[in-house]
């Protein structure tokens, strides 16, 4: 805890969303997206239609007992459960969140595996928690051999998800997978939450350093990161979408090929804040102002229907020419 | 969230809670050769049970309020089918009535496998998660063992001992958390022989014991409830019967915050796998919750891991 004006305490909750494409030529209707999701033959899959389709798999829990990152180079050996969770969205756009909250100290011995597991989704550290060294290594991403590996949980079901028989693999457009590190760490005595750093790196790394009270969920603080990711992820793929289009070059057909995918599929995906929770809401506007999400979602979005709408007026460019 | 105008119950399923005694008393658990040897094993049981019974309510009393016990009884008829439910629960209930007993409550082992159309064995397979032994940092999933479940590292495979060109030094298994030595122990879970999936008894024993705490539910219900078994006839046929019955109308519920077991002690090595897999379910948390709630505004605080919250009386005994 050496930054200064740091007013982050104790049970930091980390994770790691991971975002795609599902890989399928149709998005999926609400009972598919269920069926999809449905992790767990014993337990329902979270299904909201307003205002956008979105569904949410149980939880499923990660046995570990390893080293925590950190940034001091300070040994933590933590235990019990990270949990991971599918969200789709729209029946479009699949994500897989690991995450877990840091108990603030732990017992110096290993405990039966029964008491981890009626905490689900917490690791105990032995002893105390270095709770700035974590927040700094899980962020830096400079994960040394044998340490807690986030990314490889998210990974592992986002993997088993797009392996499901329902998707037919032929999605309707290429694009690339996203990855959202975030930590929050803790307010007290009512601070407000707050949005610290988020930091696009490159390789399709970004990451998210928060402030969060302390009675809000994990889950809640793991959903604002999920549509955080969701929505950057929307950008990077429109942004190179358009790229990809060249527009104004001479072939028109083309462009319209490759932009139509967006108006199919992904138009209608921008919703910030969709289901964030109340609390968490006034984070999205740090970031609408600064760097502007949707102002440049608008932007875009807005290009693409003035090259569509060049595209489709009848007159030949001779025409216009030859006058 | 909580105050919001509009709101969609799919997005917020709600797990329903049941009722619950202080403590869940099994008076037996017996298979099909104890039936055939006769009244007179089943008379020799009880006996040997009722004493202990009596230390149970003993005991549960001593915070001072009358302690809500229920009794039950599991009987085998998924390993072996012996006689009917007309011709041996009546016997059974006047043996136990003879030693002073009650069965409140009677169900099916096959019940634990399925009951009202649920496949309630695979779905608590669904929920196993395998204790990590030191080391594990999340990039590999457990070394899992399909249908079998251990409470520590393996003896590495001889398979893999021939992949080193003639390497056969053998190592240990290692119980994760052992206090010095390991005391290690591989449970089977199932079987598949001809394209039939038969559980093992200590799985099937897991759920039952699952059931008895109140922790089993298919989709926020919950499953292997208890029906009223109005006094009359018992069928023919077991599966005619429901997998769990009520026999007493005014018995206190069928699940509760501690189960006892009295068993004979040649089931120690069954409840000791018993324990290895309650070590490893998770079950779902909203039930833990309503467990933990309740108990502890009676007063009457559980035990965190639900292995704990099982005891057993081992008599010497057939």
């Amino acid at each position: 805890m050496t930054a200064t004006g740091d007013t982050g305490t104790a049970e930091p909750v980390c994770g790691e969303v991971r975002t795609c494409l599902l890989q399928t030529s149709l998005s999926l209707t609400a009972s598919a997206a269920e069926e999809l999701l449905r992790l767990r033959e014993d337990e329902r899959v979270r299904l909201s239609e307003r205002p956008n389709l979105h569904a949410v798999s149980p939880d499923v829990l990660t046995g570990v007992d390893c080293r925590l990152p950190t940034g001091s180079g300070a040994r933590v050996r933590a235990i019990g459960t990270v949990a991971a969770r599918a969200v789709l969205t729209e029946g479009r756009v699949l994500q897989a969140t690991a995450y877990f909250r840091a108990a603030g100290a732990g017992p110096e011995q290993r405990q039966p595996w029964g008491h981890y597991l009626v905490r689900p989704g917490v690791l105990e550290p032995f002893g105390g928690l270095p709770v700035r060294a974590v927040a700094d290594g899980i962020l830096a991403g400079t994960r040394q051999a044998g340490e807690l590996d986030l990314g490889a949980v998210s990974e592992r079901l986002l993997t088993a998800v797009l392996r499901h028989q329902l998707l037919d693999q032929r999605p309707p457009f290429k694009s690339r997978r996203t990855r959202l590190r975030w930590v929050a760490l803790r307010t007290r005595d009512g601070q407000a939450p707050s949005i610290r750093r988020f930091t696009l790196a490159a390789d399709g790394l970004r990451t998210v350093e928060l402030r969060v009270p302390e009675e809000i969920a994990p889950a809640a603080v793991a959903g604002l990161c999920e549509d955080l990711a969701l929505h950057d992820w929307l950008l990077t793929t429109l942004v190179r979408m358009v790229e990809r289009s060249r527009p104004g070059s001479a072939d028109g057909y083309a462009v319209v090929t490759a932009l139509r995918p967006a108006v199919d599929h992904l138009l209608h995906l921008w919703m910030p804040r969709a289901r964030v929770a109340g609390a968490l809401s006034p984070l999205w506007e740090v970031l609408e102002r600064e760097p502007g999400f949707t102002r440049q979602w608008q932007t875009l979005v807005q290009r693409i229907r003035d090259q569509l709408a060049l595209q489709a007026i009848p007159l030949p460019r001779e025409a216009l020419t030859a006058r | 969230m909580t105050d919001a105008v509009f709101r969609e119950t799919a997005a917020e399923p709600r797990t329903q809670s049941v009722p619950l005694a202080h403590v869940s008393l099994e008076l037996g658990h017996l298979y099909m050769e104890d039936f055939e040897a006769g009244a007179g094993r089943l008379r020799e049981h009880f006996a040997l049970v009722r004493p202990w019974v009596d230390a149970v309510r003993a005991s549960a009393a001593g915070n001072g309020k009358r302690p809500r016990i229920s009794t039950c009884f599991l009987i085998d008829d998924y390993f072996t089918r012996f006689s009917s439910p007309a011709e041996l629960v009546p016997l059974l209930l006047a043996e136990a009535d003879r030693c002073g007993l009650t069965v409140d409550y009677l169900a099916r082992e096959s019940g634990c496998a399925v009951a009202d159309g649920v496949q309630i064995a695979a779905a608590v397979e669904a929920r196993l998660v395998e204790l990590p032994p030191p080391g594990s940092d999340g990039s590999r999933p457990p070394v899992s063992e399909t249908g079998w479940l251990a409470n520590g590292e393996r003896t590495p495979g001889s398979a893999g001992a021939e992949a080193m060109a003639g390497l056969t030094t053998w190592s240990p298994p290692n119980e994760t958390a052992a206090r010095r030595h390991s005391v290690f122990a591989d449970v089977e879970l199932w079987d598949d022989r001809d394209g039939r999936r038969t559980w093992s008894c200590p799985f099937l024993a897991a759920v039952w014991q699952l059931a008895r705490l109140g922790l089993l539910r298919y989709r926020g219900e919950p499953v292997l409830r208890p029906r009223p078994w109005p006094d009359g006839g018992f069928p023919h046929d077991w599966d005619a019967l429901p997998p769990l019955i009520q026999l007493s109308p005014s018995a206190a519920p069928f699940a509760a915050y501690r189960t006892c077991s009295v068993l004979p002690s040649r089931f120690l090595p069954v409840e000791h796998a018993v324990r290895v897999v309650l070590s490893q379910i998770q079950t779902d948390p909203d039930a833990l919750r309503q467990v933990a709630e309740r108990s502890a505004r009676e007063g009457v605080p559980v035990p965190d891991a639900i292995a704990d919250r099982a005891s057993y009386v081992f008599y010497a005994g057939p």
